[in-house]
């Protein structure tokens, strides 16, 4: 289950959250959320939308982004393409402008301080993600644009009621109402949502909007726990595995065949890394806006690409698919652990959905985890073994 | 499916192949597979879950999957028209590959599900409509049996290109760069594409920098519309890059709408016939030549 | 107006501090070194690294290169890079005159533990430009001769051209407290050559310093280290007495981006300066 949250509950009717988020926007907080496509702001976004309609496209889709008024906040099931990553770690963000002046160069950095921002209604799974990476963002070095951001921003995460059977953050040790890099939880319940605050931040917005917040019943108290009980149930059935047991085995097992051969699908696209709410390996690239000035940025990049690890000589440590989807596992289940005592991984599913090449980490991770714990009784003969698939590799009982 | 099963099973054990490149069942739907084992050709199925273009398999840029060995590659017409391309380029040697061909009655546009669905207009795949390729002509065997057409969806390809040309230029304009904003350029669309073989891609250069690899308007404008033209010709409209991409582009509705330029200017359209003259590798005496001023 | 960067400390850890380029020296035809002061009067004083540390060094418009730090930390004052010109930014980098500003970020990275080599005899194994992260150190022990013991210096390039730091070479040959042996490969000698004539690996074992209270450091193409390292075994020496440093591809340099992790290990931080016993437990993706 989730940790003990912090403050005793209160609760948020469903037509006081306009108020809430009138009150927050009011202050010039961005409020952000889970929400679905914008409403054409001109003419002409408002036929494109139209034409992307009518060519059956952009269907429903929920993204988290900010919000004008709480009606467009889509505080229920279903999961937002992108994860909450962005928000911290833009896609492309400017590090810094620099401009010639004579031999001399001037820099203009890029600002560190972020605008004021609450999140109302973050997947646990997306929450729980900005914890972990704070590590790497922290580690000797202390990365000042994604600090900033995470200092600015409040995150109060809606419990999940499990989307399908990709969902797995059982698996790795979070839950479904979990609060781990929130700063509250809200949880459905007749009429509204039970709202706990779970840190300082938390606590220090329900105070200040106060009058929004009502009492919280017994009845609804067992409403919210009923709820996340059976989440909780739900969703330990999908995956279970030993972390530590996957950890030391990928850590020993670098040539085994199971590792070595579970690229073999891969297209090295990308689309696991852009969804996941944990990757966060990025570029620094260099743009000349003109002559004598540019700006440089950092990017989104990815261990699946080719060019991640390409020497300028032409020399490639990871010169195949096979060596850089190993590379992913081994960096989420046994390095990352290793370094930082955590797995990163937050059990999303996103990765699975996205990948149409059928890499599926429920499965992988499932094998690995037979293999490490009971390899006496890994089942050669089971199509669900990832080795298996190539054929090739040598039956688990003979290593 | 045992016809398929039946000749993968032969070709592995009579070793005219050294692995079978088809589908088999995967938790969350159909998924390509590799059989190595005579025995293991039970897992191969076709169905309407089988989208996926097996062709990009075969690209030069695999080199992980060219230690397999010969391959017998299991393909719809679509995906034969894929491998056409590549023959025409000269980015395969026919003998490398042994070309199951299935005859195919149609995908469903959203293939992820546990078991197989009949097509029905509003699940198939609109580029299905009509398809000349129901039974691939280039192909060393023929499998499967023969299916009716495709249904009718509400809106075929042509339609829905038809439905974004309609808009005004502005507008169309806005359309597009709201698609492109979305972009984050992981590289999806020319990862999964069988015709993307280049071993550096011109958006992987940096002397010079072709095309700036951020994600800001500019820099997706120019990866999109510099992939989009690089197909156009050789685009076999099997839509993987806008299944693959992870943030919903269009990006069948620019290679459909580059097909139907191609087609009207140089009266080419794609095909699996890998002698066929393209465009883009051919001239001829009489084409078109009033741009040039 | 804004601030000039050298008065106001950085915003992030991704911003550099501005350098002038003082001198450049063309090594060989396509590698050169870049003398460089720090604009920040301060800095120049108060800069500090250690031997085998590493910088990312800014080519503004072009983008950062990561290189060693190849002048030596026993002399301050400014700093040293020295590279080929093989990629977009090491190209803009030989672009640079002096009176040009480049950016450097540093220093990162572990270091050689010179303190711990003192009392012992050491072997310095370099092959072409891998003679640049050695020359750091070289001088740093030459700087402090007394504390070592013999001190042996084993350096070849494919051809008397592709030798670099030629007039350093010929200092430490000059030195009767250093044993300098200059090889090049067999094919690349020219006529007035009074240096030996063979493969690194086939010369230090012509050398044969001994193992035992002693070190070796080794940095240069991979095969060369291929190569090497079966002959300092032979030699006696243990991989715990054998150092290297790895060129791995890196961007950020601060242990966030990813680029340079291996097994365990991310080379920014954990290294580049390994052991052989570190090497090898690696994963071989280097």
């Amino acid at each position: 289950m989730s940790e003990r949250p912090r403050e005793d509950p209160v609760f948020l009717a469903a037509d006081a959250l306009d108020g809430l988020a009138g009150d927050l926007i009011a202050a010039g907080t961005e409020v952000v959320g889970p929400a679905r496509a914008d409403e054409p702001a001109s003419p002409a976004a408002a036929a494109a939308a139209a034409a992307a309609a009518a060519a059956g496209l952009d269907k429903d889709v929920l993204e988290y982004r900010a919000v004008s008024r709480a009606a467009d906040l889509a505080l229920g099931p279903g999961m937002p393409r992108l994860s909450l990553k962005g928000l911290y770690l833009p896609q492309n963000e400017a590090l810094f402008a620099w401009r010639q002046r004579g031999s001399d160069i001037e820099i203009e950095p890029a600002p560190t301080g972020a605008r004021t921002r609450v999140v109302l209604g973050a997947k646990p799974c997306d929450a729980a993600a900005l914890a972990i990476v704070d590590d790497v963002m922290n580690w000797d070095y202390a990365d000042a644009l994604w600090n900033g951001r995470r200092e600015a921003t409040t995150v109060f995460v809606l419990a999940c009621g499990v989307e399908d059977d990709s969902c797995f953050c059982a698996a790795v040790g979070l839950a479904p109402d979990g609060s781990r890099g929130a700063d509250g939880l809200l949880t459905p319940v007749e009429g509204g949502w039970l709202v706990e605050a779970t840190s300082e931040k938390g606590a220090a917005l329900v105070a200040a909007h106060a009058a929004r917040f009502g009492a919280a019943s017994a009845e609804r108290r067992e409403q919210a726990a009923a709820f996340r009980r059976t989440a909780s149930e739900r969703v330990a059935t999908h995956l279970e595995i030993d972390a530590d047991s996957v950890r030391d085995w990928i850590a020993t097992h670098f040539d085994d065949p199971l590792l070595a051969a579970l690229g073999v699908r891969c297209n090295g696209c990308g689309a696991c890394a852009s969804v996941c709410p944990t990757c966060h390996c990025f570029d620094i690239v260099e743009e000349s806006d003109g002559l004598g000035h540019g700006t440089r940025r950092r990017c989104w990049d990815t261990c699946q690409s080719h060019k991640f690890t390409l020497h300028a000589s032409g020399h490639n440590p990871r010169a195949d698919q096979n060596a850089r989807f190993r590379q992913r596992l081994n960096h989420k289940f046994a390095i990352y652990p290793l370094r930082f005592g955590e797995v990163l991984c937050t059990g999303c599913g996103r990765c699975a959905r996205a990948c149409h090449a059928g890499q599926d980490l429920v499965e992988i991770l499932g094998a690995i985890d037979v293999a490490a714990r009971r390899p006496d009784t890994v089942d050669v003969q089971s199509p669900e073994t990832p080795a298996r698939t190539v054929g090739a590799a040598a039956p688990a009982s003979e290593r | 499916m045992n016809e398929l099963r039946q000749l993968a099973r032969e070709l592995l054990v009579d070793e005219k192949v050294d692995v079978v490149i088809g589908w088999e069942d995967g938790r969350r739907g159909a998924r390509p597979a590799f059989v190595t084992a005579a025995d293991d050709a039970e897992r191969l199925i076709f169905d309407t879950r089988c989208v996926h273009n097996l062709a990009t398999y075969l690209s030069p840029r695999r080199s992980h999957l060219a230690e397999l060995g010969k391959v017998g590659l299991v393909v719809k017409g679509c995906d034969a028209k894929a491998v056409a391309g590549l023959l025409r380029e000269a980015q395969l040697p026919r003998d490398r590959v042994v070309l199951i061909g299935v005859r195919c009655g149609g995908v469903l546009e959203v293939p992820d599900l546990p078991q197989p669905a009949e097509l029905t207009s509003e699940t198939v795949a609109p580029r299905c409509f009509r398809c000349d390729v129901r039974e691939p002509h280039l192909a060393d065997h023929l499998v499967g049996e023969e299916r009716p057409d495709p249904p009718r969806p509400p809106m075929t390809i042509d339609e829905r290109v038809a439905a974004v040309d309609a808009l005004p230029v502005e507008q169309r304009w806005e359309f597009w760069v709201g698609q492109f904003s979305k972009c984050v350029r992981c590289y999806a669309c020319r990862q999964v594409c069988p015709l993307c073989v280049c071993d550096r891609c011109i958006a992987d250069k940096s002397l010079p920098q072709w095309v700036e690899s951020a994600s800001h308007p500019r820099g997706n404008l120019a990866w999109n519309l510099v992939r989009a033209l690089h197909l156009a010709g050789r685009c076999v409209n099997c839509g993987e890059c806008e299944r693959f991409c992870p943030v919903g582009i269009p990006l069948s509705l620019v290679n459909r709408k580059l097909q139907q330029v191609v087609k009207q200017r140089f009266g080419y359209v794609v095909s699996d016939d890998p002698e066929a003259a393209t465009p883009v590798g051919d001239y001829r005496l009489d084409d078109a030549q009033e741009f040039i001023r | 107006m804004t601030t000039p960067r050298h008065e106001r400390p950085p915003a992030t850890i991704y911003e550099p501090q501005l350098v002038t380029v003082v001198d450049t020296v063309d090594e060989t035809a396509d590698t050169r070194t870049l003398r460089l002061e720090f604009k920040d009067t301060g800095l120049r004083e108060s800069f500090s690294f250690r031997a085998g540390q590493f910088g990312e060094y800014s080519a503004f418009g072009a983008g950062e290169a990561t290189l060693c730090i190849a002048s030596p930390p026993t002399r301050a004052g400014a700093i040293e890079c020295t590279f080929k010109a093989v990629g977009k930014v090491t190209t803009a980098l030989r672009e640079l005159n002096v009176g040009d500003t480049m950016g450097f970020r540093g220093p990162y990275g572990n270091w050689f533990p010179v303190d711990e080599w003192r009392g012992k005899d050491l072997v310095f194994v370099a092959g072409g430009i891998g003679l640049a992260p050695m020359r750091c150190v070289i001088w740093n022990v030459l700087d402090r001769r007394d504390e070592f013991g013999a001190v042996t210096i084993v350096y070849g390039a494919r051809s008397v051209a592709d030798l670099v730091y030629k007039r350093e070479l010929k200092q430490w040959a000059e030195r009767d407290d250093v044993t300098m042996v200059t090889t090049v490969d067999p094919g690349g000698e020219t006529a007035d050559w009074d240096g030996r004539v063979g493969f690194v690996p086939a010369v230090l074992d012509e050398v044969a310093p001994a193992g035992g209270d002693a070190v070796a450091v080794v940095c240069g193409p991979p095969v060369m280290i291929k190569f090497t390292f079966p002959v300092l075994e032979k030699l006696g020496f243990t991989d715990d007495d054998v150092f290297t440093t790895l060129e791995m591809r890196m961007k950020c340099g601060v242990g966030k981006c990813g680029r340079c992790n291996i097994g365990p290990v991310y080379v920014c931080k954990d290294g580049p300066v390994f052991t052989a016993t570190q090497l090898k437990a690696l994963p071989a993706e280097y």
